[in-house]
């Protein structure tokens, strides 16, 4: 069996690999792809702890996929929402680039 | 003679009638007033023939020990405050006095207001406000007869401030001149401030005595119940609060400015009525004064004193008309306070009496040059009786009865008080007091000679005499100053004369003591000849004597410097002190205490808000670092 | 009668709640309609306070109309509990009174009629709540709804003050009233959670005003804890009730707001805070305020004395009035300090008295300003000429200020001044002292701004409304008639009174 501490160091990297997309990219749409890809290393992660939870490769109780489900489930709403509020935004602006939209400034 | 209620409550029910329909009345509501005062001086007579009929046994009535005078008392509830009949509970009532005092003062406030208000018809007869002027009369004369009436102090301070109310609206009459406004202020503050140490003067004495009655208060004093701490200093408080209304000094400076208004409103309020509250006051509330060593008394008798020696000698010199009575009606009512203060109780209500028929008969009088002159000044008069007969002889009658003429009023009440106060005080007053009725005979007479006698200037050829509406009061009141002098004898029959009549602890049927009275008449008549040398036939010159005085006629004719000095406290000090609260209220209380912390606030505010850059990435920034760090304590927290 | 009884402290506060939830309901921009709609539930109100005045039965005294619906029982037992008594049932009346008043000279608020009597209306149940309810919590929930429409009154229909150096926008009246009134209900607040917990500690745990009075006579809140806790309800209500040197939001606020709001506040919400000292503190906490009274009173008396002073070098008229009730006040502080049955009970008569006089002048005032445009009292003069029933109104309720007798002003005056001079004697003269001080400032305002000659461009002046006059008259005839004849009112206070520990 491959060891828990791998599936979480792999869910590690991709929610640093999220996490960097999210604060240095300027494109709205590309910070949402890697607001998924943060979801998505949680995901592995939480599924992962699910499978190991008395220590062999079998899945003892789904706790951990339940919780995955949900996830998922949020991401779709939240994505189909955040990508409607660019379109919006982009129809005003004509830009998706997030350094030039700062109207909520003080 | 329970029914005396009704004197003042005529003229409280007409004075609102006059005010809502006066419009629709025939002389706009004059005649509902004369007819209310009218009716109140009828009843005054039907209370003397009761109370004369009276003894101690009729209901309500009984023997004062304080004063021994016949008393009697009625009362109806008022309000009350706390609960009835609990501790500390206070019940006010609506009651009224009558003793010879009370007959006396109603006698003299009916028939004065009653002359004064007939006389007004035709000197105000084409004022725009006609009616106002006689609503607020009915006002006054109701007050100020409630206020003789009144058995209690609470009942006695409302009708003392609604008089200094019906004051203030009749001094600023003629409200369009400045100098009316003004003069109407001064009055009702300079009295106010007098009011302050009647009120608490009150207060201490229902605090000593638990009720507002005047009887009970009288009786804890003779019991002993109140003591001589609590018993002086209310006199003196009660005093202050009547050297305000009547003009005593340092309280006087308001009654020479009161001249603005209506002359026949000066004969009323500033001569016979109002102004003699205060020596209605003390005499009323005389148990006080003269209980354990009479201190009080002495404080009244020397202010008093320094009021009618003062007054005397700035009348001497001023030249307007109104003004000149102005100062005699003060000096006089300090010969009263002198009179009150030496023990000389009848005489004191005497020369009330006296000096009130007198005074107004010599206002009206006035007011009759003043309606066909129009100006006030002596300077420009001269020879009226050339073309005033009437007003002269009356002018004539009531000045000479002041002056202290023997059989006319004001000698017999002048020679009461000066033996008052050669039997109870030192010599130094009887000498000054002496000097003082010398002064008044001569101001009296100037006054008399400069208007009246001596050449007619052209300007004043068409002056003319009084119409009937006020020549006949003027004639009624001089009867009375002539007359009046009459009713201080021992009449054959039971009438002892005034003193058995109202007295004070025993009665004394009337004495003459001959020095003190033939030194008074050589004195009158002296001043009376000296003025008609100077004033009258211009024979006797006074620039010598004035210029060689220039520096004490200066002091003089400036009255003192009193307007001056209190002008100055208030524009330094008063005025100041107002400005400082105010602006300490703004700029410190406000500014600085109620302001800065918002002001801190908000520029803590406008530090902090930087941090809403509208910046994506920096909240996400934020909130990556925020939950790394929550995750790390978290971790420590559990390691 | 009885039925009614049950209901009709409750209906005192659900009429006004009714027109306010109505009116939101009404289509904007009907001015006139809105206006009729307003006279309407304020006549139904003053009616009912009308009713429950008269049948007060003031010989048996204490609380009456008792009803209590429970709302949150438990641990918590919060209950909308009713009552008045004697001190309650003329505060009610008082209300209704100046309520109606104002409502009936609001025809001149034409912009966003109905949103202002919606919060008009809100604020009035508030204020009926805040008297007859005998639960704490909801004591301060009609106080906050009390107060907090005020903000919006001022900020969008009051007036600035405009001298050139000395600014003060409307809004920051608005503000500064809300936030110092709300900084006083955080204190009364903790003040309220303190009782609370200290009674579950010790006994009973309840909101409920008559448990907890019941729980301050058996003594058991202590002596150490009713000193802490007093000075919260004697600052929190203080700040509302106008007390020194919390009062600065007074004048800002009286000047700022319109009309029928100024009438209100300063006939009857300055009265909410004298009315919760009294409720709150005095009934519960009992030997707190015998401990605190020393303090309180010194502080009416500087209230009394520096109000006055200060209202003398105002120029703007409607300052002069508000320093006035910041001086009035003062009376009220000082008679409730004296803990004397006829100081409070004169205290009590003068929150009455003062709350007709001064929304009279306020009244006035709204006249005046609505007609020149301006309040600087250097400018307007000789209006007495051109306004003539307005000035006579004017002068009546100045006399009344200064305490003539006759009046309703002396009746109360003079009681509270009996009141201390029993139990504090150079205060008590002090303040005999202010009511003289009160004499220059009204003279003042009345010679300058009534008296005299007119200016040529005040030559088309017309005088007050046939409304603004009957409502006037019907001010003074109030004032008259307590006045004269004091004993209706009087015997329902002496009564209330009587209840209060400690007196």
């Amino acid at each position: 069996m491959v060891d828990l501490v791998y599936f979480q160091l792999l869910s590690a990297a991709l929610f640093a690999i999220g996490i960097y997309g999210v604060m240095a990219r300027r494109s709205a749409v590309l910070i949402v792809m890697s607001i998924e890809l943060m979801l998505n290393a949680v995901n592995i992660n939480l599924i992962a702890a699910a499978s190991h939870m008395d220590g062999t490769g079998k899945f003892a109780n789904f706790d951990g996929e339940l919780i995955a489900i949900f996830i998922i489930t949020v991401a779709a709403a939240e994505v189909g929402l955040a990508l409607a509020i660019i379109l919006r935004i982009f129809r005003n602006r004509s830009t998706v680039n997030v350094d030039e939209i700062n109207l909520m400034k003080w | 003679m329970e029914w005396a209620w009704l004197i003042p409550v005529f003229s409280f029910a007409a004075a609102p009638a006059v005010v809502i329909f006066g419009k629709y009345l025939p002389g706009k509501g004059s005649w509902l007033s004369i007819l209310a005062i009218g009716g109140g001086f009828v009843v005054f007579w039907l209370v003397l023939d009761s109370w004369l009929d009276a003894h101690t046994g009729t209901i309500g009535c009984f023997t004062s020990e304080n004063t021994s005078l016949l008393t009697c008392d009625y009362e109806r509830s008022w309000f009350n405050a706390g609960i009835v009949g609990a501790v500390g509970s206070v019940s006010l009532n609506w009651g009224i006095l009558i003793d010879p005092l009370t007959i006396a003062m109603l006698g003299l406030v009916t028939f004065v207001a009653l002359m004064v208000q007939v006389y007004s018809l035709s000197y105000m007869k084409d004022d725009p406000r006609f009616g106002w002027y006689f609503a607020v009369h009915s006002l006054f004369a109701a007050a100020m007869l409630t206020l003789v009436l009144a058995d209690n102090f609470l009942l006695l301070y409302v009708a003392w401030e609604l008089v200094g109310i019906c004051s203030y609206l009749l001094i600023g009459f003629w409200h369009e001149r400045q100098a009316a406004r003004e003069a109407a202020k001064k009055a009702f503050i300079v009295t106010r401030i007098g009011d302050v140490g009647l009120l608490v003067g009150i207060l201490l004495i229902w605090r000593d005595v638990g009720s507002f009655s005047m009887l009970d208060a009288f009786e804890a004093v003779r019991t002993g119940a109140m003591s001589e701490g609590v018993a002086t200093a209310s006199a003196i408080l009660l005093f202050l609060g009547a050297m305000g209304k009547s003009a005593q000094v340092p309280f006087h400076v308001w009654l020479p400015d009161a001249m603005e208004g209506p002359t026949p409103v000066s004969a009323l309020i500033h001569a016979a009525t109002m102004v003699v509250a205060g020596v209605y006051l003390v005499a009323r509330t005389f148990p006080l004064f003269e209980a354990y060593d009479a201190d009080p008394l002495l404080l009244v008798s020397i202010v008093g004193l320094v009021t009618a020696l003062g007054a005397s000698t700035i009348a001497l010199v001023a030249t307007d008309l109104k003004r000149i009575l102005a100062y005699s009606t003060i000096s006089h009512l300090g010969l009263m306070m002198l009179s009150l203060g030496a023990f000389g109780y009848t005489a004191a209500i005497f020369h009330m009496m006296a000096h009130g028929f007198s005074k107004a008969l010599l206002f009206l009088g006035a007011g009759s040059v003043l309606h066909s002159t129009e100006f006030q000044e002596t300077g420009e008069m001269g020879g009226l009786r050339k073309v005033m007969p009437v007003t002269a002889i009356v002018f004539s009658i009531g000045a000479l009865s002041l002056g202290g003429i023997p059989i006319l009023a004001g000698f017999w009440s002048k020679d009461e008080i000066l033996v008052a106060v050669n039997d109870h005080r030192n010599v130094t007053f009887i000498a000054l007091t002496l000097f003082t009725a010398f002064l008044s005979a001569l101001y009296m007479g100037r006054a008399m000679f400069l208007v009246f006698f001596g050449p007619l200037k052209d300007q004043n050829n068409h002056v003319h005499d009084a119409p009937i509406a006020m020549a006949l009061p003027m004639a009624l009141l001089g009867v009375l100053a002539l007359g009046f002098g009459l009713i201080s004898f021992n009449w054959p029959g039971s009438f002892g004369g005034f003193g058995t009549f109202v007295f004070f602890g025993h009665g004394e049927p009337f004495h003459f003591e001959v020095w003190l009275g033939a030194l008074s008449i050589i004195m009158a008549v002296a001043a009376f000849v000296a003025a008609y040398k100077i004033y009258a036939l211009r024979s006797v010159s006074l620039q010598g004597l004035r210029s060689r005085n220039s520096g004490l006629l200066k002091i003089v004719e400036n009255k003192y410097y009193f307007d001056e000095v209190y002008q100055w406290t208030i524009d330094r000090v008063v005025l100041v002190f107002s400005r400082f609260i105010a602006y300490f209220d703004r700029a410190i209380v406000n500014d600085i205490i109620v302001n800065g912390p918002a002001d801190v606030t908000r520029k803590f505010g406008i530090m902090i808000r930087v941090h809403v850059t509208g910046h994506v990435y920096s909240y996400a920034m934020a909130m990556a670092l925020g939950s790394v760090g929550l995750g790390i304590f978290v971790w420590l927290r559990v390691a | 009668m009885n039925e009614f009884d049950d209901v009709a402290l409750l209906l005192l506060i659900v009429v006004p709640l009714f027109g306010s939830l109505s009116m939101m309901l009404m289509p904007g921009g009907q001015s006139k309609e809105s206006w009729y709609f307003a006279i309407f539930i304020s006549a139904l109100s003053l009616a009912l306070a009308l009713v429950v005045f008269a049948d007060y039965d003031y010989d048996e005294g204490g609380f009456q109309y008792l009803t209590s619906y429970e709302w949150l029982p438990g641990p918590l037992d919060i209950s909308l509990s009713l009552g008045i008594d004697g001190i309650s049932a003329p505060m009610v009346l008082l209300n209704g009174i100046v309520l109606f008043g104002g409502v009936l000279v609001s025809q001149t608020v034409k912009h966003r009629t109905r949103d202002f009597f919606v919060l008009l209306f809100a604020l009035s149940a508030g204020v009926y709540g805040v008297f007859v309810v005998r639960d704490l919590f909801f004591l301060f929930f009609f106080y906050e709804l009390a107060v907090l429409p005020m903000y919006l009154l001022i900020g969008i229909w009051g007036s600035s003050t405009d001298f050139g150096t000395f600014l003060r926008t409307k809004e920051y009246g608005a503000m500064k009233l809300l936030i110092f009134l709300v900084a006083g209900s955080i204190l009364v607040w903790i003040g309220i959670l303190a009782l609370y917990v200290e009674a579950s500690d010790n006994g009973v745990a309840t909101f409920s005003l008559q448990g907890l009075a019941q729980m301050a006579e058996n003594g058991q809140f202590d002596n150490d804890f009713q000193t802490l806790v007093f000075p919260l309800f004697m600052v929190g209500f203080g700040v509302l009730a106008g007390l020194w040197p919390f009062h600065t939001w007074s004048p800002d606020g009286h000047v700022a707001a319109p009309t029928a709001v100024s009438m209100l506040h300063a006939g009857v919400l300055m009265k909410l805070g004298a009315y919760g000292i009294i409720r709150v503190g005095m009934f519960l906490l009992p030997e707190g305020a015998d401990n605190w009274m020393p303090v309180l009173i010194t502080l009416g008396t500087v209230n009394v004395v520096y109000g006055a002073v200060s209202a003398m070098s105002q120029n703007d008229l409607k300052y002069i009035i508000g320093y006035s009730s910041v001086s009035h006040m003062g009376y009220v502080l000082m008679g409730i300090a004296t803990l004397d049955n006829i100081g409070v009970g004169g205290a009590v008569l003068q929150m009455f008295s003062h709350g007709i006089m001064t929304a009279l002048m306020f009244l006035l005032v709204g006249a005046i300003y609505e007609r020149t445009h301006t309040r600087d009292i250097s400018v307007l003069n000789g209006l007495a000429k051109r306004m003539p029933k307005n000035s006579f109104f004017f002068a009546i309720a100045g006399l009344a200020s200064l305490g003539l007798p006759g009046l309703s002003g002396f009746i109360a005056e003079f009681m509270v001044f009996t009141g201390a001079f029993r139990t504090y004697l150079p205060l008590a003269i002090l303040a005999v002292i202010g009511a003289a001080l009160t004499a220059i400032y009204i003279l003042r305002l009345l010679a300058r701004t009534f008296m005299g000659e007119p200016d040529e461009r005040w030559n088309d002046l017309t005088d007050s409304s046939p409304v603004e006059m009957s409502v006037g008259a019907a001010f003074v005839a109030i004032i008259l008639f307590v006045g004269i004849w004091p004993d209706p009112l009087l015997r329902v206070i002496n009564v209330g009174v009587q209840s209060v520990p400690g007196v």
